[in-house]
Order: C-alpha cells, then sequence, then structure tokens
C-alpha cells in the first residue's frame, strides 16, 4: 500500500490543487452564459417542477408527499451518476497531465468528486427551498443530511478512484458504466421511496445507491435513518476505499503507459 | 542540498494491443528505437531504460544526448516521478519543476490570470506565491489588456509567452527540460534565452535533454549521454 498511501499524502497537501480546479472548472463551463452556473440549480428546479406535476396528477398524490422525496432523491442521484459517468475517463483523459507532472492520482479523482459536489451545492438551493416550503421541520435536521453528503462524497471520491484506474487499462468501462446507469436509476429509490415498494425489497437492501440516498434524503422529511442504513454505508465505503487504495497500489506505476 | 540519485534504474514499457488502444503512438515508439523484449504471454515489452545509475549533486548542469529514441525523454520523466522503475530506485530531494510540454492545467475558456493561478498551483507554488508572480509575467508576456479575456482568443504566439512565462515564474530547486521550445518571433526568442538562462541560475540543478550541442556546451558542464537506453558518461 505503499504508493497509494504516498498519493493520499500528497494529495492531502496539496489540497488547494482540486478544491481550486473543481471551482474553477466550473466557473469555466458557464463562462458565457448570463445565469452562469446557477443554470444549474434552475435546470434542476425546471425539472423537478415537470416530474412533480407528471408523478401528482398520474398517480392522483398530493404534490406536498411528491415533490420533497423527489427533489431530494433526483438531486442526489445526479451527484451519484454525474460521478460514476466521469470517472472511467477521469485519468485518460488527463493524459497530458499525467504524462508531463508529478500529480497524485488521488489528487484527479478528488478533483472529479468536488466538482460534481459544486453542483449539488447548486441544486441544494431548491432542495431547502421544497423542504422549507412543504416539510419545514426537516430543516432542523440539517445537519444530519449534511453529514450524509459528507459520507456520500468520501465514498464516490474512493469509487471514482478505481473506477479511473479500470478505465484507464479497459477503455471498454465507459460504456458499460452508461449503458447501465439507466437501470441502476430505476432500481435506486428516486422517483419512488422505499416505503412506496415496501421496505425490505431486495432492490434496496442490495443497493448500495439506495442507502446513499437514504442518508440524505429521510433527515429532510423528518425521519432519522436507522443506525443499521449508517453501519451499511460505512462499511460500502470502508469496502470501496479498500479497492481504490489496491487499485493505486497496483495500476499507479503503469498508468503512464496505458493512457 | 538537492540531489538526484538513480541506482541501477530499469523501465520497461508495456505494449498494450487491446483494440485502437493508443495503438498507433506504440507504433511510433517502436520505430523510432528501443529493444524489444519478448516475455512469454506474448506481452510485448520496449526496455526503454537499461539498468542505469548516476548521482548528480547539489549545484550541478547536466546535458542529457542521445538519438531519437534513446530514451532520453523517459529519463527525465523518470527523474520527475511521472515514471516509476520496474527495478532500481531513484531517489530525489528538491522541488522539480518540468519545462517538457507546455500548458498541462490550462483551460481556454478561462482569463490569462486565472490561468496563471491554475497552471502555478499545478506547479506546486501556493496562492500567494502565484499571486506575486504575476506582476513579472505580465512585464515578460507584455499581454497588457490581453491577460484579461480568455485565452482561448490568443494567439500561437501569445499563448506561447504565457505559457513560457508561467512555467518559468515559480523558482524550483531542481529544474528539468526536455527540448526548448523555439516557438515566437525571433525577439521573443531573445527574450526566452535571458529569461531561461536566469531561471536556470537559480536553480540548485539543471538537466537539459537536446539534440543542440550548442545549447549543452553553453550551459552544461557536465553530459549524459544515452543510446538505446544505456548510459554512457562523457
Amino acid at each position: 500500500m505503499e504508493i497509494a498511501v504516498r498519493e493520499l499524502a500528497e494529495t492531502a497537501r496539496n489540497l488547494r490543487v482540486p478544491i481550486h480546479f473543481a471551482i474553477s472548472d466550473t466557473k469555466a463551463r458557464y463562462r458565457r452564459s448570463a445565469l452562469g452556473p446557477l443554470w444549474l440549480t434552475l435546470g434542476t428546479a425546471i425539472g423537478v417542477a415537470g416530474l412533480g406535476f407528471v408523478w401528482s396528477e398520474l398517480f392522483k398524490l398530493e404534490k406536498s408527499h411528491v415533490l420533497p422525496p423527489l427533489t431530494i432523491g433526483l438531486v442526489t442521484w445526479q451527484l451519484i451518476a454525474g460521478c460514476l459517468t466521469e470517472a472511467p475517463a477521469v485519468f485518460y483523459r488527463q493524459e497530458s497531465l499525467i504524462k508531463n507532472q508529478r500529480i497524485p492520482t488521488f489528487s484527479l479523482s478528488l478533483q472529479l468528486v468536488l466538482r460534481q459536489v459544486v453542483n449539488f451545492a447548486h441544486n441544494s438551493i431548491v432542495i431547502l427551498a421544497i423542504v422549507a416550503f412543504y416539510e419545514p421541520a426537516g430543516l432542523l435536521y440539517l445537519p444530519l443530511a449534511l453529514l450524509g453528503a459528507v459520507l456520500v462524497a468520501l465514498t464516490l471520491w474512493g469509487l471514482a478512484q478505481a473506477v479511473g484506474y479500470l478505465g484507464a487499462r479497459y477503455r471498454d468501462i465507459e460504456p458499460l458504466v452508461i449503458s447501465f446507469l439507466p437501470i441502476l436509476f430505476f432500481l435506486s429509490p428516486v422517483l419512488y421511496t422505499p416505503q412506496q415498494i415496501g421496505a425490505r425489497s431486495s432492490i434496496i437492501l442490495f443497493n448500495p445507491a439506495a442507502y446513499w440516498i437514504s442518508v440524505i434524503r429521510d433527515p429532510l422529511l423528518g425521519k432519522i435513518p436507522p443506525l443499521s442504513t449508517y453501519v451499511w454505508v460505512a462499511l460500502i465505503a470502508a469496502a470501496i476505499w479498500l479497492i481504490a487504495l489496491q487499485a493505486t497500489q497496483i495500476g499507479r506505476r503503469k498508468l503512464p503507459y496505458w493512457i | 542540498m538537492a540531489y538526484i540519485h538513480f541506482d541501477a534504474v530499469t523501465i520497461d514499457y508495456p505494449i498494450l494491443n487491446a483494440g485502437s488502444m493508443s495503438l498507433r503512438k506504440e507504433l511510433v515508439a517502436i520505430s523510432t528505437g528501443g529493444k524489444f523484449l519478448r516475455e512469454p504471454g506474448a506481452k510485448v515489452t520496449v526496455r526503454a531504460l537499461d539498468s542505469i545509475s548516476f548521482h548528480i549533486a547539489d549545484g550541478e548542469r547536466v546535458g542529457i544526448t542521445g538519438h531519437n529514441g534513446s530514451g532520453k525523454t523517459t529519463l527525465l520523466r523518470t527523474m520527475a516521478g511521472i515514471f516509476y522503475p520496474n527495478v532500481g530506485t531513484v531517489t530525489v530531494d528538491g522541488r522539480i519543476s518540468t519545462l517538457f510540454q507546455l500548458g498541462a492545467g490550462m483551460d481556454p475558456e478561462l482569463t490569462g490570470y486565472d490561468n496563471i493561478i491554475r497552471m502555478a498551483i499545478l506547479n506546486g507554488a501556493s496562492f500567494a506565491e502565484a499571486e506575486r508572480a504575476i506582476p513579472d509575467i505580465e512585464s515578460f508576456t507584455e499581454l497588457g489588456q490581453f491577460l484579461s479575456v480568455p485565452v482561448r482568443t490568443y494567439s500561437a504566439g501569445m499563448m506561447t509567452r504565457l505559457l513560457f512565462a508561467v512555467s518559468t515564474a515559480i523558482h524550483p530547486q531542481i529544474l528539468l527540460i526536455d527540448e526548448i521550445i523555439g516557438a515566437g518571433d525571433t525577439s521573443f526568442q531573445e527574450r526566452a534565452r535571458k529569461r531561461i538562462t536566469a531561471f536556470m541560475e537559480q536553480a540548485s540543478i539543471v538537466v537539459i535533454a537536446s539534440h543542440s550541442a550548442d545549447l549543452l556546451s553553453s550551459f552544461c558542464r557536465r553530459r549524459l549521454r544515452l543510446e538505446h537506453g544505456k548510459l554512457l558518461e562523457e
């Protein structure tokens, strides 16, 4: 684990690099638009309004029951899906950087996750508005939801690192991940809640994304997730990080030749 | 005290033949030199560096010579910590800066100033150091108001001036240079030469790979000569 640990230490020493790059990447992306990154917020608001309307009409449900879980679910899903979509290419898209500069790969995967966290932060404005309007009591548990978001982001960092190495070695990983994302979306409690399909259903029990959504969504709906959910989140994170460290240990030496 | 120490360093490039996975690039690597090794299991590797040992001490100016594909670039990149040796050890003490391919970390949508900060912190500078380097970059590039507009609007010459100025703005202890790029107009080249000389004088160790005998003899007292990945010191 020597190389992997050294990479992590180097990343921690130069944390300003991924943080600054994540923010300035986002600035660059919206440079020439009038609203800038607020387009993220507006886009989410429009999406949620449309889906919420259709959903509540279709199933004859109260908007106050549909909108809060739907909004939080969709925004959390965007965080997860955003990381997964970009993860396979996170190293090979940075070929010129990796071949010309000594840079810890953990810094590059962290930069990717932080970029998605910046998006998530913009989208959270919609969550806060919807929750304040429909479920004001949920705001009391905001710190718990933030803790959940931090746990999920840390897990996604490890995941991006592991998938990044896999994607650098095997170029089939990127289309593979992108093909499976829609299935994962429908298997995850984004458009519905676990209660609606029975919380003990296996697609909830064996889906990591269900736990990640739960630790962010439940507190804001005024429900404290059970301890077992946090145990699962921690176990999944530990497993993913072990794989990420191992992938770095094996792959780091070979990475410049793969990309 | 800065130093670079190589102890029996060997680097083998694996050649991946999964479909189109940068196969063309690998073929270029083959056709320009390097020795072939065929491992059991038919995985082809090229031995780019072959059991290389040397020590570069503080204050040395070293030139690397050799034919195309003899391993000059690989050697520099191994010194920089980009390539990891398969066998042997590399020990380096000191902050390294590289002048290889300019422009890593640049984003065309951002302004010249934004890109200065990005490239400088990527080179290991703190925010304060990056800010302090700005007046010097302003006066060297003579880009004036252009530094406030996105760099996608720059001409090739303006881009070279900016990239070169940023790469040489933060003073490293160890400076590694691969074939100084001859771009821009003649007056720029003259100023670039002056700047790089000043830059090199401030570094503790400078290693340059080049074909130009003039350049090497004016800067370097010591030569490392590479042939097919083996080291022959002059």
